[in-house]
């Protein structure tokens, strides 16, 4: 009963976290795999660092991102 | 049946709080009254307005798959829950703009702020951002001025462009300014801000290096490590050997941030710029919602009057009259033509469904007009003496407590000199006199609520959290910014000679960085000179070229609605249009032709010219002073030239259209039925 309890819990955190996480515009790893497992089953999963360098270059390329 | 009681009580409660605004004159109110009528005409705002611009006007259709739908990517292209996304954008577009420009504008007392960035964010402000918002997500999240060329011509197209790099110069270099004013002398902020860059790069390292994607836990670890840099402050402050290595002036500091900002250009973004990013991004949500829960719960009076003897344009915080200077101090918070690149960039491209517009474009700017509500309560709970002890140039006030409690007083206001040095020492700086930019005002503003809020006795503390809260955001600005512009140099100067275009070349990435950064620091050592106190002559120089900007998207937004068919409709548009190139352009030119010298620049250096020719002044330094007043001067009429011409060129294309001598073809992409259901 804890276990299933600690699962959901954890489960809880996890999605609170994603939320700080999009909401702060960074980038979200398992998002991401999710994404290439649904929609993208032959391209190769990048690791965590080659993810992050991608999103900071595509994030950061062009264009303003914040305000006055 | 409810619902519509419930609206008539908002609806009530918002004309309540106007009607208190309206009928207290000459007596102390709460800011209670002044969030009432925010809040309520807000809500009003956006259940009815913004209804009616997305169903009427604009012709929202939920059936119609988005962006973030057809393209998705896992990347950029992402469709993501609207509350989520409302976040995202609001910190996107929520800047240091807000907070100090209400500030600024208080000099005409916390009337006419008030009633622009209410009833300019409903009518104006919001319908930017949303009409905007919109057209780009009908458009694959196309940029403004890729728009601006597809809609209306090539021409307007490259001018936007232009425009776009010059305002952001003057940006730039205004919100440094505000940082350098805040920061002079100050080793308390100085030593906290510094410390601000050490912990970036560690995160950056964290993050890229040791525990890759580790986003949140980096930002957890900078997020305290900066509040215990906040608290060292205070014993660096206090210690005889380490505060003079920190107490830095005025121009030791400009070149500092000039460094600073070429740095972040070259170097690789994960090692400083997108840590910051986080690092500010929190800092900001968070000190944002403190500030309105300490204004809900300390309920604090407006000391300020509703109306000063300034707004006939004797003002010593910055010269003009009411009309059209409230307007153009105050551009953020009530209608901000910069977040028009925000709306054309990332946020069209997650949005999940089409109505989902409406609450991000329109109500995200609702949420930052609040923003300046507060900013402005911050600035109007002070007491008028001390606002204009902290705000009116040195030059003005004198050196000491003594004779600027006499000058205060001259100018109708009660202070003390024992209050202007126990407010100092209150908040642990050794004087607030002349700390003109808005910044430390709205920071012992912000003190005074935190401190009544969550624990007294912490003033000097809060005082500098919202200091560091301030300079940590605008300096995000300022390197984001720098690298912004960098890359528009870069492809235009692509243009010339290809090599140049390429951003990945060392050579080309450090000079294009050299001239934004030259450009912007240019304004900044000059502001740091000017008799005037700087903020004077580059504020309204902001405030103008933010406004035409707007004036600029409004076109675009007013040619997308006239080719669509909804001519009938165009007045949406249309009248924050004429309104705000009637203010604009009147600034503009009194700001170049005034023959008042502390208000026109032309006539600024005829008045300096004049004092060298009878020699009471150096001639290098007059000669200085004016080449920077017709520069000033030039880059005004330059920014009303453009925005003149975009007019123009889009008043031809609704004539072209309106006769059927143009086809009314849209540039949208295709319409495709949305796979999601219900």
């Amino acid at each position: 009963m804890w276990g299933s309890r600690y699962r959901s819990a954890r489960a809880g955190l996890e999605q609170m976290l994603r939320v700080v996480r999009r909401v702060a515009g960074m980038p979200d790893y398992a998002a991401h795999v999710e994404h290439l497992a649904r929609c993208h089953p032959d391209r190769k999963v990048p690791s965590p660092k080659e993810f992050f360098q991608e999103y900071v270059r595509a994030r950061y390329g062009a264009g303003p991102t914040r305000c006055c | 049946m409810l619902r519509q009681l419930l609206w008539l009580l908002v609806a009530l409660a918002g004309a309540a709080g106007w009607g208190v605004l309206a009928l207290h004159r000459g007596e102390t109110i709460s800011a209670a009254w002044l969030v009432l009528a925010a809040v309520g005409t807000y809500f009003i705002g956006f259940r009815f307005y913004s209804r009616f611009l997305a169903d009427r006007v604009l012709g929202v259709n939920d059936r119609r798959a988005t962006p973030a739908e057809r393209l998705a990517n896992g990347r950029d292209f992402v469709p993501t829950s609207r509350w989520v996304l409302f976040g995202h954008h609001f910190a996107a577009i929520a800047g240091p703009g807000p907070l100090v420009g209400p500030v600024l504008a208080a000099q005409f007392g916390y009337l006419p702020g008030t009633i622009w960035i209410v009833v300019g964010v409903v009518l104006a402000g919001a319908v930017q951002d949303f009409v905007i918002l919109f057209a780009s997500m009908r458009r694959d999240g196309k940029s403004l001025g890729q728009m601006a060329k597809e809609e209306t011509g090539p021409v307007t197209g490259i001018l936007t462009m232009v425009a776009v790099l010059a305002i952001m110069v003057i940006l730039l270099a205004v919100l440094a300014l505000v940082v350098v004013n805040a920061l002079a002398d100050s080793p308390w902020g100085v030593f906290t801000i510094l410390c601000t860059v050490p912990i970036a790069v560690l995160m950056g390292f964290w993050m890229k290096a040791w525990r890759p994607g580790r986003t949140l836990e980096a930002t957890a670890v900078g997020v305290v490590l900066l509040l215990l840099a906040l608290v060292g402050g205070r014993y660096v402050a206090a210690s005889p050997l380490l505060a003079p290595v920190f107490t830095w002036s005025a121009l030791t500091l400009a070149y500092a941030v000039i460094a600073y900002g070429f740095v972040a250009s070259v170097l690789p973004v994960w090692m400083l710029l997108c840590p910051r990013d986080y690092l500010s991004t929190f800092m900001k949500i968070g000190t944002i919602l403190l500030l309105a829960l300490g204004i809900l719960l300390v309920l604090p009076p407006l000391r300020l009057p509703a109306l000063t003897p300034f707004i006939d344009g004797t003002g010593p915080v910055f010269a003009g009259k009411l009309f059209p200077f409230a307007f153009i101090t105050i551009a953020c918070g009530a209608i901000s033509g910069f977040h028009a690149l925000v709306a054309s960039g990332t946020t069209p491209k997650m949005l999940v469904r089409e109505s989902d517009a409406r609450l991000i474009g329109y109500g995200g700017m609702l949420m930052e007009s609040f923003v300046a509500v507060m900013a402005l309560c911050a600035a109007a709970l002070l007491d008028p003496g001390i606002y204009f002890a902290i705000n009116a140039p040195l030059a003005s006030l004198g050196g000491t407590p003594e004779t600027a409690a006499a000058v205060i007083r001259g100018w109708g206001f009660t202070v003390t000199p024992a209050q202007i040095t126990a407010l100092a020492a209150d908040v642990g700086e050794k004087t607030l006199l002349g700390r003109t930019g808005g910044a430390p005002s709205l920071a012992v503003g912000m003190a005074h609520i935190l401190s009544g809020a969550f624990g007294r006795g912490l003033m000097a503390l809060w005082y500098h959290f919202a200091i560091m809260f301030e300079a940590l955001f605008i300096l995000t600005t300022l390197d984001t910014g720098t690298r912004v512009g960098r890359f528009m140099v870069q492809e235009l100067a692509g243009h010339v000679w290809a090599p140049l275009g390429r951003t990945s070349w060392y050579p080309s990435t450090i000079l294009t960085s050299v001239l934004v950064v030259g450009a912007w620091g240019w304004f900044l050592v000059q502001g740091v000179g000017d008799p005037l106190g700087g903020i004077n002559s580059l504020w309204p120089l902001f405030g103008i070229s933010n406004q035409l900007l707007a004036a600029i998207a409004l076109c675009v937004g007013t040619t997308i609605l006239i080719k669509a068919g909804k001519a009938r409709y165009a007045w949406v548009t249309l009248a924050p249009l004429a309104w705000v190139l009637v203010v604009t352009l009147t600034a503009g030119w009194q700001k170049v032709f005034a023959a008042d010298p502390r208000l026109g620049f032309l006539a600024h250096a005829a008045l300096t010219a004049g004092q060298v020719a009878a020699g009471s002044l150096d001639p290098a330094r007059g000669a200085r002073l004016v080449f920077n007043d017709r520069l000033d001067a030039a880059l005004a009429l330059g920014f009303m030239a453009v925005t003149v011409l975009v007019v123009l060129a889009s008043a031809r294309v609704w004539a072209l259209v309106l006769t059927r001598r143009r086809p009314a073809a849209l540039k949208e992409s295709p319409f495709v039925e949305t796979a999601y259901v219900g």
